[in-house]
């Protein structure tokens, strides 16, 4: 790959995504690249980088952009959030609320499973009040195909057994003709997939009041990863919990959140006060 | 360090599972059928068992209702690693002692999740 097809794509992802990419992760570029590259029959990066100067397309400009992102995740990463979010994030949501209604975002969800994560976890939580509770999940991503594979609740042998158990895959997936598996329809009622871009204005989307943006700002250029979390912080209702992920700390972004006080990944409005909110 | 069996006839298998059950830190020894499995838990029960179905002499499935019949024989957790990939086999596995169930093919990355699923790591 020429140095200056390297730069006009990270260009490209920056500006349309803002994932951030260095010249040593090249051959990451490649492999996100290469069925768009298969498919419209392009010799390689080169080439189809010469395609999009030569042809300018904004619909294919998108696609391209929204391959390079990453799109590595699995059912139930990083447990330990899944347990925040079900058992203090939304029971104390729920103690606010006045219709027993939640609304909780995953943003940037790649493949979908931590939604559906999302879903099976709580609907293990019948017993409780938030597993009786009208919650709505919607998850969004930027890729279409990505998104289109977690709108089908459908996964391969591999992603089915990397973060579930033999127990939850039994109960809330049917195996298809194909060997793939497919989530039954009671899980797949409970989330809504839109594509969204978190560099844009996320105000048609509604208010939360949990949202979680796990593992996508750490990818992005730090000012676009503030821009980013902006663009979500304008949509969580006041009281609500923004979770990112376990590794993800953005203190040196100079954003308007803070680390909440008591719940680990979870950040909250700088000018929150969960002390006098636990008091009251 | 934890002790892990594998049980399988397939002596490829043995060494591919072996090899990532080391790198979590296991210490591994091996057994090609249900028959010898049993003797060798007789002997030293393991924490872990990576259990085959269809082998010669006792298949996987016998071997684990033996298994749990025997003294200690409910402390190992034993994770099914099988071609066998159906609800039904899942089902009669799970419902016979298994603690977790693999289907094949596998990697490194579905091993080390069983093994969190189950507490082993």
């Amino acid at each position: 790959m020429q140095d200056t097809t390297f730069e006009e794509l990270a260009d490209l992802a920056l500006n349309q995504t803002g994932q951030a990419f260095e010249r040593s992760k090249t051959y990451l570029m490649e492999a996100r690249l290469s069925s768009i590259c298969r498919r419209e029959s392009f010799s390689g990066l080169d080439d189809l980088a010469h395609c999009l100067k030569a042809r300018p397309n904004p619909r294919f400009e998108q696609e391209v952009a929204a391959a390079l992102t990453g799109k590595a995740t699995r059912f139930f990463r990083d447990r330990a959030t899944f347990e925040q979010v079900a058992t203090r994030a939304l029971p104390a949501r729920l103690k606010q609320s006045t219709n027993g209604r939640l609304r909780i975002w995953c943003a940037g969800v790649a493949t979908g499973q931590e939604a559906w994560s999302l879903a099976i976890r709580l609907s293990e939580l019948t017993d409780q009040p938030v597993g009786k509770a009208q919650i709505e999940i919607m998850a969004t991503e930027i890729s279409t195909p990505a998104l289109q594979t977690g709108q089908s609740g459908t996964y391969g042998h591999y992603a089915v057994q990397t973060g579930l158990s033999i127990d939850r895959l039994m109960t809330h997936f049917e195996r298809q003709d194909t060997g793939d598996w497919t989530l039954k329809e009671d899980i797949r009622d409970a989330v809504t997939f839109k594509r969204h871009n978190l560099l844009e204005s996320a105000t048609g989307l509604g208010q939360f009041d949990v949202i979680l943006c796990r593992n996508v700002l750490s990818k992005m250029a730090p000012v676009r990863a503030k821009q980013a979390v902006e663009n979500i912080t304008a949509q969580l209702l006041p009281g609500g919990f923004i979770f990112l992920g376990s590794d993800e700390n953005i203190a040196g972004l100079q954003t308007s959140l803070k680390p909440s006080r008591d719940m680990r990944n979870a950040w909250v409005p700088i000018d929150r006060d969960e002390t006098a909110e636990e008091a009251a | 360090m934890k002790h892990c069996l594998i049980v399988d006839d397939s002596r490829v298998v043995r060494t591919v599972a072996g090899r990532i059950v080391q790198d979590l830190n296991f210490e591994v020894s091996e057994a090609g059928d249900g028959a010898a499995a049993l003797q060798m838990c007789r002997e030293k029960m393991p924490d872990a068992i990576l259990l085959d179905w269809n082998m010669p002499v006792m298949n996987g499935l016998d071997f684990l209702r033996a298994l749990r019949r025997e003294h200690n024989g409910k402390h190992p957790v034993v994770v099914f690693c099988t071609n066998e990939n159906d609800k039904e086999h899942i089902g009669e596995a799970m419902r016979s002692g298994a603690n977790e169930y693999i289907m094949k093919p596998f990697d490194a990355d579905i091993v080390y999740s069983k093994f969190v699923e189950t507490g082993l790591v």
